[in-house]
């Protein structure tokens, strides 16, 4: 196949919107192809396929919120055709409507963000069932008492081995850790207050968890770093957290070419106050922190006005939603290793707090300078559905447009945030990074976000004229071009045409199966079988994914020997 | 007022969606424009005459000025009348299931059986059952926050577990038994069952629970004294305080165990 004379964006390659042909044979980018199938690209956009580095899109809490939310699995019903089985949902989509709506908007992978080793199954059973990207999970390890053990006991080289077991375990991707200490101190309905605040029973702290869980991630060189949702997130006052932690571990090192930690949905991690009442927004203190520290990436978590179905493995804050806004609440308890709530919540443009949170994620995006530290996500669809991507996009590209939507929103979101006074606009070759080059950076996937030799054969061909259209004013046209994409190709087939699925490949999974010295192996496995014999409430043998969960895995290898 | 008359052609294996079948639908069509209407016979898109007889009235008229009757087994056939506003449908012989969903008005007559959710999240008008009612009579869908917000259910007969369930407003009223949870997360409204209850009122806010015969009774209901009702000796409960509720439940005889 060959993408002919499209005006390319392809950051990793240097490529800064240059009239250039794309050529695809067997799934991959190559210099020359023969095949003779050619799609006429002129005078429009073309991108590396987007990368989704943090959205919350299979698994029991998912699931979860499909169950308490009818209202919304009737929001976005699309029957089904002779190719494309049915749709439903908005906030919380079937698994069709997921792989479809992905491939709609360009982007050809995603990854689940939270997946606790004991649900796997269920994550990978979804997935599964997601056509078109391909995808991968990250394992939540913030909370397992194999590791507050490990990091009581100081043991890095046990703690290194069972990150790799439980990836394995889970058929996992990385290291994600959320509310660090305070999952399992809710198991006794309390919370930790900061990262130095001990851990019932365990008497570790967040900083400790942290720390450690980094530098078993470094020692066992995996391809993407710790990916971390704060301590106190979504509490005013808690941007003291944010920098707190980051200072706590300035002194670690990456062991790849690659940020050392991920800190996810910042939006939620940014704010001032004493309380809401003078809730306000930290987003130029946590930015300029980034500026001067080039080791941390970040994604935004922006928040979109509507509805949104809150799931996280935060199961205090979850708990507090609910009480403070009287809403539906799920909390789950997920034995020795989290816990976790769902929460359904409507963002509203009039509510004083929504409308600076709103204003917070945008701020986040656009006053760190390097957009490589930094990834488009609305934290789907915790701050919204992630079908609203072209929107933030083109409030990122328009300060014009920003300005119309402040002029919408309660009047504290102008007051409370430095939103108002931000010049900046992103061009094309940044939103590339932000939406595509930066989270396959990121996430260490080499052959993603980019159109190099080699690279996997993911385009999106947008019918936007980057040399003609100016997105600071056509910024509606921006949006809807983003919207449907004319043709989104993945592993060199087209699969969406002038913004409809016309093929339906299944996608591959990404795992990381790391390598460890035996004998740290012997050791996490004594202690398992030991836990799995007195704590858990099925056997090992049923709780690890099997093979036939992964049907078509990527298989990613790293570790210390 | 205009009459349409429905019988089934044929006995149906599997369900027919049939939220069409409503007088606000009918109102402004002629018989001829009523049989070409779609429904879904399972996965296959239908018309209604490719699986009912129907005749009746042509003339246009109001909704409330309308009558539709359906005659013959209709227990395979949901959502009749579903978000009906006003006007009539008569059915002699059982209904499937979501009959009543979301209704706002008018009447639903069912001289028969009633399948489950019977009158789901409905908002106003009356639905009357000569026998029994399945499980979910006037509740929420799963996960909805409110079941019935208004009007009237009357079943003659039994209804099954979970009546009312999240029961927000409106009044059902069931002759016979009901089975386990009846009136579970209600938020308001009146649930009146003439014969035997499991466990009514569990995690109820408010609202009143009456049960002329025998209930189980959680514990978590604080017994607060004895009432006379029309007659009748009732045991008053208030909770469901495990979440600190303010429900109202009577009992004319309370089943041992547990308290
Ligand atoms: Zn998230």
């Amino acid at each position: 196949m060959i993408i002919e004379g499209g005006i390319v964006y392809d950051p990793i390659n240097g490529v800064l919107g240059e009239e250039m042909d794309v050529s695809i044979e067997d799934g991959r980018v190559v210099e020359e192809s023969r095949d003779g199938e050619k799609i006429d690209a002129r005078g429009m956009l073309v991108l590396p396929g987007g990368v989704d580095a943090h959205a919350h899109i299979a698994g029991a809490k998912v699931n979860t919120g499909r169950i308490m939310r009818p209202e919304d699995g009737r929001r976005g019903t699309e029957a089904r055709t002779k190719l494309l089985r049915p749709s439903t949902g908005y906030t919380v989509p079937n698994c069709y409507a997921i792989g479809y709506r992905y491939a709609r908007l360009g982007y050809t992978c995603a990854f689940e963000a939270a997946t606790p080793i004991l649900e796997a199954r269920h994550t990978h059973e979804e997935l599964e069932e997601i056509p078109i990207v391909d995808k991968g999970a990250l394992t939540l390890f913030g909370n397992n008492w194999e590791v507050l053990e490990c990091v009581r006991d100081g043991d890095l080289e046990k703690l290194a081995a069972f990150v790799a077991w439980g990836l394995r375990a889970s058929r996992g991707y990385g290291v994600k850790v959320v509310n660090p200490g305070g999952g399992e101190a809710w198991g006794f309905g309390g919370n930790v207050k900061g990262i130095d605040d001990p851990v019932p029973n365990f008497g570790v702290t967040a900083r400790e968890i942290i720390r450690y869980l980094m530098r078993a991630n470094e020692a066992l060189r995996l391809p993407h770093s710790v990916h971390l949702h704060t301590n106190n997130l979504g509490k005013p006052g808690n941007y003291e957290t944010t920098l707190a932690t980051l200072r706590a571990v300035e002194d670690i090192a990456s062991s790849r070419d690659r940020q050392v930690l991920h800190v996810t949905h910042m939006q939620f991690s940014a704010y001032g106050g004493t309380g809401w009442r003078d809730f306000e927004s930290k987003a130029p203190e946590i930015s300029d922190y980034f500026n001067k520290h080039d080791q941390f990436t970040m994604d935004m978590g922006q928040l979109i006005f509507g509805s949104a179905t809150t799931m996280t493995a935060d199961a205090p804050l979850e708990y507090g939603n609910a009480r403070l806004l009287k809403a539906k609440w799920s909390n789950h308890d997920i034995e020795l290793e989290e816990s976790s709530g769902v929460v359904p919540l409507v963002y509203g443009r009039k509510n004083p707090i929504n409308a600076i949170q709103w204003a917070i994620g945008l701020e986040l995006a656009l006053l760190t300078e390097d957009p490589w530290q930094m990834i488009m996500t609305t934290d789907h669809p915790n701050g919204g559905p992630f079908v609203n991507y072209p929107e933030v996009v083109a409030l990122l590209m328009s300060r014009s447009k920003r300005e119309k939507e402040l002029a919408t929103l309660h009047d504290l979101a102008s007051k409370r945030s430095s939103l108002p006074s931000i010049e900046r606009e992103m061009d094309w070759n940044e939103v590339a990074i932000v939406t595509r080059a930066g989270p396959a950076r990121i996430l260490g996937l080499a052959e993603k976000g980019h159109l190099g030799v080699g690279a996997d054969g993911d385009v999106s061909i947008y019918d936007v004229n980057p040399e003609k259209v100016d997105p600071s004013k056509e910024h509606e046209e921006v949006k809807a071009a983003l919207a449907g994409a004319k043709y989104t190709i993945k592993g060199g087939e087209v699969v969406v045409r002038d913004g409809e699925v016309v093929a339906v490949p299944q996608g591959r999974t990404y795992w990381v199966d790391a390598s460890v010295p035996e004998d740290a192996e012997a050791r996490v496995k004594a202690d398992l079988v030991e836990k799995f014999a007195k704590y858990y409430s099925i056997q090992m043998s049923n709780y690890m994914v099997q093979d036939a969960y992964v049907t078509r895995p990527r298989v990613i290898r790293a570790g210390v020997i | 007022m205009k009459k349409v008359i429905i019988k089934p052609l044929r006995e149906f294996w599997v369900p027919v969606e049939a939220e069409r079948i409503s007088p606000d639908i009918f109102a402004p069509l002629s018989i001829e424009e009523i049989r070409r209407l779609e429904v879904w016979e399972g996965n296959r898109k239908v018309t209604l005459s490719d699986l009912f007889m129907i005749s009746g009235d042509d003339e246009p008229a109001p909704p409330g000025d309308n009558e539709i009757v359906l005659s013959g087994d209709f227990s395979r056939v949901k959502r009749i009348g579903e978000k009906m506003t006003s006007g009539t449908i008569v059915i002699k012989g059982d209904v499937g299931m979501h009959a009543g969903n979301g209704m706002s008005g008018g009447e639903i007559l069912i001289d028969g059986n009633a399948g489950d959710w019977l009158g789901r999240e409905m908002q106003g008008g009356k639905i009357t059952v000569s026998g029994d009612a399945g499980e979910y009579v006037g509740a929420g869908y799963r996960g909805e926050s409110c079941g019935m917000r208004g009007g009237e259910i009357l079943v003659e007969g039994s209804a099954g577990d979970y009546l009312g369930e999240h029961l927000c407003g409106g009044t059902i009223t069931v002759g016979g038994d009901a089975g386990d949870f009846p009136g579970i997360g209600n938020r308001g409204g009146a649930i009146v069952i003439g014969g035997n209850a499991h466990l009514p009122g569990a995690e109820m806010a408010s609202g009143t629970i009456t049960v002329r015969g025998r209930a189980r009774v959680l514990p978590s209901f604080q017994r607060l004294e004895t009432v006379e009702i029309d007659g009748i000796r009732f045991d008053k409960f208030l909770g469901d305080l495990v979440d600190d509720g303010k429900g109202e439940l009577f009992a004319a005889s309370v089943e041992d165990g547990g308290r």
